[in-house]
């Protein structure tokens, strides 16, 4: 009997025991084909599906190296319908190749011919393929290029797409690298991309994905169309672009609501590109109006569906795709693997973290207790009314104050759901507020007050939840929120995330409501971010030390030898 | 081989030459039985031990047991091909005796000893007999229905042959050719296909030409003539030797592993599925089955596809894990076998759910699929068991069990081996593939190998099972590691008094070689509900866990804690209340009431496990002057009505007129009429009636002559139900106990059991004719 770090379970969970001595070296070896699903303290659990393996296939490793792993660091015998199942599904990928013939242009080969009657016959792809050349290769009509991937792994054979890129038109651009070097992890996702062709850069938030976004565009050497989030996240594209590239302000061109401009180097919102008009989508142009050698997708995990259906036909343009998780909540992950490409590289965050690239973070949760007067409103309430009675209680308010006090020379953001609670703390705390009818010339006075620190705390809406830059933000607040969404959680944590100039700790607070329905969705995310492997304290808010007590936060605030 | 002395003649080895053959050669199967030496006729017995018990009187009672068709058949189902192969060159020759010496000359591509072995292996089996010329006994003949492949003769299939042959097969078209040639190989019967409008089809062109002959409705046969003439120079077809399989190889030491892997999925699973049942019970069908709803409710739950769950339930079913029990005994429940399971070691409780499957009669496989009706059979049904299943299972795995450790064959290799070995019970090795499956995924076999436990099992039993995997499997462990998540995870097997506990206090989220368990405010009630306190708890998850146990789960009992009990439920049967607060009290210090078991729930309030009315007399006695209160408040005053019976309900007049004849019921009672008629008309040719159940040999020469005479009889037949009938039929063959025929009456081809037919009469031209 081996005495492996590694347990595999029969739903193709892997339980990897952190404190083992040899787990580093498993994980190295798992990493490839199995997504990270869990890290808490002691055992971290990983998934093996379908697509991971796929997407290991795509990376070069093979069914062999995948076994091997398994059986060397499983500490009990695998059962070998499981290993057989893994080998099964591993063989599917690249049965089936995209390529380009010299006579007879975009053609679908396979090795195994059962397969490709299998899929000439399915009605699904069927209308996507042209001719018949021989008995193992078909034709391929190049503008379904995209959606025969996609078709194609639907039904479970996904394609290797060996049919190349166009290079583009050229456009030079270098990385300025005179006061800065690219991290040695970005380094090797800029490669890990590169060397596939197209795919997805896995990064958590703060990990500086923009830098990797900048490092391919200069490994392209061709025009660039990024595709980000809001106009504000564009903003803070370009801005970093100027800084970190020989690209020019006259170089980069914003295509938004705001402003339409085509410049080499183009940046556009999901928003604009979205837009319809009488039921067209009147952007469209922006894809042919260059002929683009990259494009850049940021924030993959929320690229809204029609662009999904736009990527389609982009498919012999390099697509890189950027974020911080693959999961997404409407379940279209299969769709980020046969329209971006595979997963190129992918680092979690403690990794990271320990690098000292990112900030640690102290999470804590801090409990409140509603008055007579506020349980009785919460007990007779509506139930689609609670959440909110229960998360806006003047009770809280008090705490939030002495929660910021803690942290009196911090930058701090105060968070939250409900408009009108954002305005009662905004006066209550004498700090500005954010949200969505915020126009976006007073969000960038407002956040270049707040890093130059003129205004040392922020009130925001949801708008928080999506790409703006805060990079001295060390403490977060958050009073209310989407019912414990994985997603909000991650991006709220990710605010406080990113490095701080001293190294000091993150401080992620979130102010509940006892015995109601505010603290049962804080379990939901006391449960992820436990999973995360974030040290999460629960405090009563009567405990809650100011600096300088007992259990205060001063000493925490020392930097770490 | 001893040799009497004095009988020279009585023993026949397999290479008695003809020279030194005496003139008194035996006459009969009996006489060449007395000339069998004893351990020969030990040998028969041995070999066909269903004639041996009880006793056979003489030799003669012996050749007649011998000729008894199930005994003849099973000894028959036994042999392999190549054996077959020389029972049918026997069988087929011209004239009954067959010199030993010329057998090899009919099978030139088969060894020499292959033969021999063969006629050794029969004559011991008294299926040939004879010393010089080999013989074969009628009931033999009459067993081997087509020998070497090959049908009737045509005389026999009443199908007159053309004159030339050769030149009329030379001249077919090929597709017809096709159709001939195909029937000439294993199987001289073929199906009839379909009409298609318009041309006929080449078996149609062939029936036509005479070629072939019509056995029934859907049926026809290839005569013996043409299929020789087809087969050419090698009458007995193709050698059928000994196939040789391609080997699986495994590492041993790796197979093992990998066997070992199995085992802990389904011992887990095993267990998961078996402490659903024990928290929520499954239904038992009236069929006898566990229902779907109950199978997807499970499948569901243990996240487990649902023909998975029902081959684990059925696992734990074999091995007495899961049996009906319950108060009205309508429950699929655990039995206290799986108590006394649970504690056991892994190699135990394995080598016990392995020797369940093993010795089941139950086949498995047939779970899940549907029946003639195209119903799905249930999991646990009755329907599926097979007694042949044990003898299949042990049968199949015996032969991989003949190669050293490390070697095997995969499932068609070993069907084919299988289907050679027993060519006469190849329909029953349909399920193989699946008991193979099934034996993967108990860790008996790997990859087609034995494991060191399947092994065992095999050949040593439930025990040496238990032994041989003992060592691969490890050895429980004692605590968990408790995360911040709030989940639990054991990394091993857990012994089990911490997997009961765990199982109170928080839910599997996945299983295999570990356990995760989730704690939630759920669990945690559960365990509150089960008399835990939060002390205990914290205790316990203290105690388990090998890691710190989180704030945050100490913060989830407490929480949980606090709220649980808030609110009180208890059963009473009345209540005394009064706004005087010190009439209440003086009322329960008051000696002379406490027979009304009072007791105090709130100020002012008492209650009662007794009723009202025994309430109010002991506080009327004690001198209180008490009131009835109804369930709004009100004093109740007025006495309770005197009783009185529920009365018939007025206008519910029972139907007193017949039920209508529906036209369904009205044409029945004509056909029967008709039916009557015709029989009568029939009887004029002398109706043979028997008792049911005892042929006489008139009915069977009569059917026999109406077979011969292709002449229509009215039958009177009583059917499995036990309901009597009279049908015109029109006879095609009949053999073995069974007439066949078309039933003219229902425009269908039936066959007739001869012991159910109660009377028998040739039909007139007109009788056929006659509607029915």
């Amino acid at each position: 009997m081996s005495d492996g770090p590694l347990i595999v379970q029969s739903d193709k969970t892997l339980l990897l025991e952190v404190d083992h001595p040899s787990s580093k070296e498993c994980r190295a070896a798992i990493a490839p084909f199995a997504e990270l699903e869990r890290s808490p303290e002691h055992v971290h659990t990983y998934r093996v599906t379908p697509l991971a393996l796929w997407n290991a296939r795509a990376a070069g490793h093979d069914a062999e190296q995948v076994v091997d792993a398994l059986v060397r660091y499983s500490r009990y015998p695998v059962p070998h319908a499981l290993l057989v199942d893994i080998a099964d599904t591993m063989d599917r990928y690249g049965r089936l190749t995209l390529a380009n013939h010299p006579v007879h242009g975009l053609t679908l080969t396979s090795t195994d011919r059962a397969v490709l009657e299998e899929v000439v016959r399915s009605k699904r792809v069927a209308p996507m393929l042209g001719a018949r050349i021989d008995a193992d290769s078909v034709v391929v009509h190049p503008s379904e290029r995209g959606r025969l991937k996609q078709a194609l792994l639907k039904i479970g054979w996904p394609a290797e797409d060996l049919a190349g890129y166009v290079d583009g038109q050229a456009h030079p651009i270098e990385l300025d690298q005179s006061d800065w070097h690219l991290r040695d992890y970005q380094q090797q996702a800029v490669d890990g991309f590169w060397a596939g062709g197209s795919g997805v850069v896995v990064l958590p938030c703060g990990a500086g994905k923009t830098l990797v976004g900048a490092a391919a565009m200069a490994e392209a050497k061709a025009t660039t169309l990024i595709l980000v989030t809001n106009t504000v996240s564009g903003r803070q594209w370009k801005r970093e672009l100027i800084a970190r590239t020989t690209l020019t302000e006259e170089e980069i061109g914003e295509y938004s609501g705001e402003r339409k401009e085509i410049r080499p180097v183009t940046i556009a919102t999901y928003q604009v590109i979205t837009t319809r008009r009488k039921g067209e989508y009147r952007h469209l142009d922006l894809f042919d109006a260059q002929d683009w050698g990259l494009i850049v997708y940021d924030e993959v995990h929320l690229l809204p569906a029609p662009i999904f259906r736009l990527t389609a036909d982009l498919q012999s343009r390099r697509r890189l795709g950027l974020t911080a998780t693959l999961v997404r909540e409407d379940g279209r992950e299969d769709d980020v693997f046969s329209l971006i490409g595979p997963k190129r590289y992918d680092a979690p965050w403690r990794d990271i973290e320990a690098q000292g690239h990112i900030a640690p973070a102290e999470c804590v949760e801090v409990r409140v207790s509603l008055d007579d007067e506020e349980r009785m409103t919460y007990a007779v309430a509506e139930p689609e009314e609670r959440y909110r009675i229960a998360a806006t209680a003047q009770s809280k308010l008090p705490v939030i104050r002495r929660v910021l006090e803690r942290h009196p020379d911090e930058p701090s953001l105060v968070i939250g759901a409900y408009l009108d609670q954002l305005e009662e703390l905004g006066a209550a705390l004498d700090a500005p507020v954010i949200q969505g009818s915020t126009t976006n010339k007073e969000r960038e006075r407002l956040f270049q007050a707040f890093r130059t620190g003129e205004i040392r705390t922020l009130v925001v809406s949801k708008v928080a939840n999506f790409s703006i830059d805060l990079p001295e933000a060390a403490v977060a607040v958050q009073v209310s929120g989407t019912f414990g969404s994985r997603q909000e959680e991650a991006q709220r944590l990710g605010r406080v995330l990113r490095p701080k100039a001293d190294g000091r700790q993150a401080h992620f607070y979130t102010v509940v409501s006892r015995d109601t329905l505010d603290s049962e969705y804080a379990a939901h995310r006391q449960r992820f971010l436990a999973e995360q492997g974030y040290a999460y304290t629960i405090v009563d808010a009567a405990d809650l030390a100011g600096p300088g007590e007992v259990n205060g936060p001063d000493w925490v605030d020392e930097p770490a030898d | 081989m001893v040799t009497e002395p004095g009988r020279p003649s009585r023993h026949a080895g397999p290479r008695r030459s003809v020279e030194r053959m005496p003139p008194d050669q035996p006459a009969t199967l009996a006489a060449w039985l007395r000339t069998r030496t004893d351990e020969q006729l030990g040998a028969l017995l041995v070999a066909r031990p269903d004639v041996a018990r009880p006793a056979p009187s003489d030799v003669v009672g012996l050749a007649t047991r011998l000729a008894v068709p199930v005994s003849v058949d099973r000894a028959l189902d036994e042999l392999d091909a190549a054996t077959l192969q020389v029972l049918d060159a026997v069988l087929l020759s011209a004239t009954d005796g067959v010199p030993r010496t010329e057998l090899a000359g009919q099978l030139p591509d088969v060894p020499a000893e292959v033969v021999d072995a063969a006629v050794e292996t029969l004559t011991t089996r008294a299926l040939l007999w004879g010393d010089a010329d080999l013989h074969a006994p009628e009931p033999v003949r009459r067993a081997v229905r087509y020998p070497a492949g090959l049908g009737r003769r045509a005389t026999d299939l009443r199908v007159p042959l053309p004159r030339d042959l050769p030149g009329t097969l030379a001249d077919l078209a090929p597709d017809e050719r096709t159709v001939l040639d195909r029937l000439a190989g294993d199987r001289p019967v073929g199906h009839l296909p379909d009409t298609t409008a318009g041309s006929l089809s080449p078996a149609r062109r062939l029936l036509q030409a005479g070629l072939l002959a019509r056995i029934d409705a859907v049926n026809v046969e290839l005569p013996r003539e043409i299929g020789l003439a087809l087969r050419g120079d090698r009458p007995l077809g193709p050698p059928r030797l000994r196939p040789e399989p391609e080997v699986s190889e495994r590492d041993p030491a790796i197979a093992d592993r990998q066997a070992a892997g199995a085992v802990l999925e389904v011992l887990s699973r095993v267990n998961d599925v078996l402490t659903a049942l024990e928290e929520e019970p499954a239904g038992l069908l009236r069929s006898g089955g566990l229902g779907v709803r109950d199978q997807k409710r499970l499948a569901k739950e243990l996240r487990i596809g649902e023909a998975d769950l029902g081959f684990l339930v059925e696992v734990a079913h074999a091995a007495g894990l899961l049996d009906v029990g319950g108060a009205q005994r309508d429950e699929w429940l655990p039995t206290r076998g799986y108590d006394a399971w649970r504690e056991q070691d892994l190699a135990d409780r394995w080598a016990l759910l392995a020797a369940g499957w093993l010795t089941s009669v139950r086949l498995i496989s047939l779970v899940g699929q549907r029946d003639v009706g195209g119903k799905a059979v249930n999991v646990l049904s009755p329907d599926v068991v097979r007694q042949t299943a044990p003898t299949l299972r042990r049968s199949a795995l015996g032969v991989l069990a003949e190669f050293p450790p490390g070697q095997g064959l995969t499932a068609p290799e070993l069907v084919a081996l299988l289907r050679w070995r027993t060519p006469r019970r190849a329909d029953r090795l349909a399920p193989v593939p699946d008991l193979l499956a099934e034996a993967e995924r108990l860790g008996v076999l790997v990859g087609g190998v034995l494991s060191s436990g399947g092994r065992g099992l095999l050949t040593g039993g439930e025990d040496a099972a238990a032994d041989a995997m003992r060592g691969l499997l490890p050895a429980p462990v004692d605590h968990v590691l408790a995360q911040p998540d709030l989940s639990l995870i054991a990394p091993g097997p857990l012994v089990a008094d911490l997997a009961g506990t765990l199982a109170v206090v928080a839910d599997v989220e996945s299983s295999g070689g570990a356990t995760v368990y989730r704690v939630s405010d759920g669990s945690i009630r559960r365990a509150l509900d089960v008399g835990w306190s939060a002390g205990e708890l914290q205790d316990f998850f203290t105690r388990a866990s090998r890691t710190p146990v989180p704030q945050a789960l100490e913060f989830l009992i407490d929480d949980v804690a606090r709220q649980h009990g808030r609110l009180r439920v208890g059963a009473i049967e009345c209540y005394v209340r009064s706004d005087d607060h010190g009439l209440v009290s003086q009322v329960l210090s008051d000696r002379r009431t406490a027979g009304a078991e009072l007791r105090r729930l709130a100020p002012g309030v008492l209650v009662s496990g007794l009723g009202a009315d025994e309430v109010l007399t002991v506080l009327r006695t004690a001198g209180y002057a008490p009131a009835g209160e109804s369930s709004g408040g009100a004093v109740l005053t007025r006495p309770k009505a005197p009783p009185r019976a529920a009365g018939r309900r007025p206008g519910a007049a029972a139907a007193i007129a017949p039920r209508p004849l529906a036209p369904d019921d009205v044409a029945a009672t004509v056909r029967e009429i008709r039916a009557g008629d015709s029989a009568l008309a029939a009887r004029r040719t002398e109706p043979v009636r028997q008792v049911p159940g005892v042929t006489t040999a008139s009915t069977l020469e009569l059917l026999s002559r109406a077979v011969r005479d292709g002449v229509p009889v009215w039958l009177g037949y009583v059917d499995a139900q036990g309901s009597g009938s009279q049908r015109m039929v029109q006879p095609v063959s009949l053999a073995g106990g069974f007439l066949q025929g078309f039933d003219e009456g229902r425009g269908e081809s039936r066959t007739f059991a001869v012991h159910r037919i109660t009377s028998v009469a040739l039909a007139d031209a007109e009788d056929a004719a006659a509607p029915s």
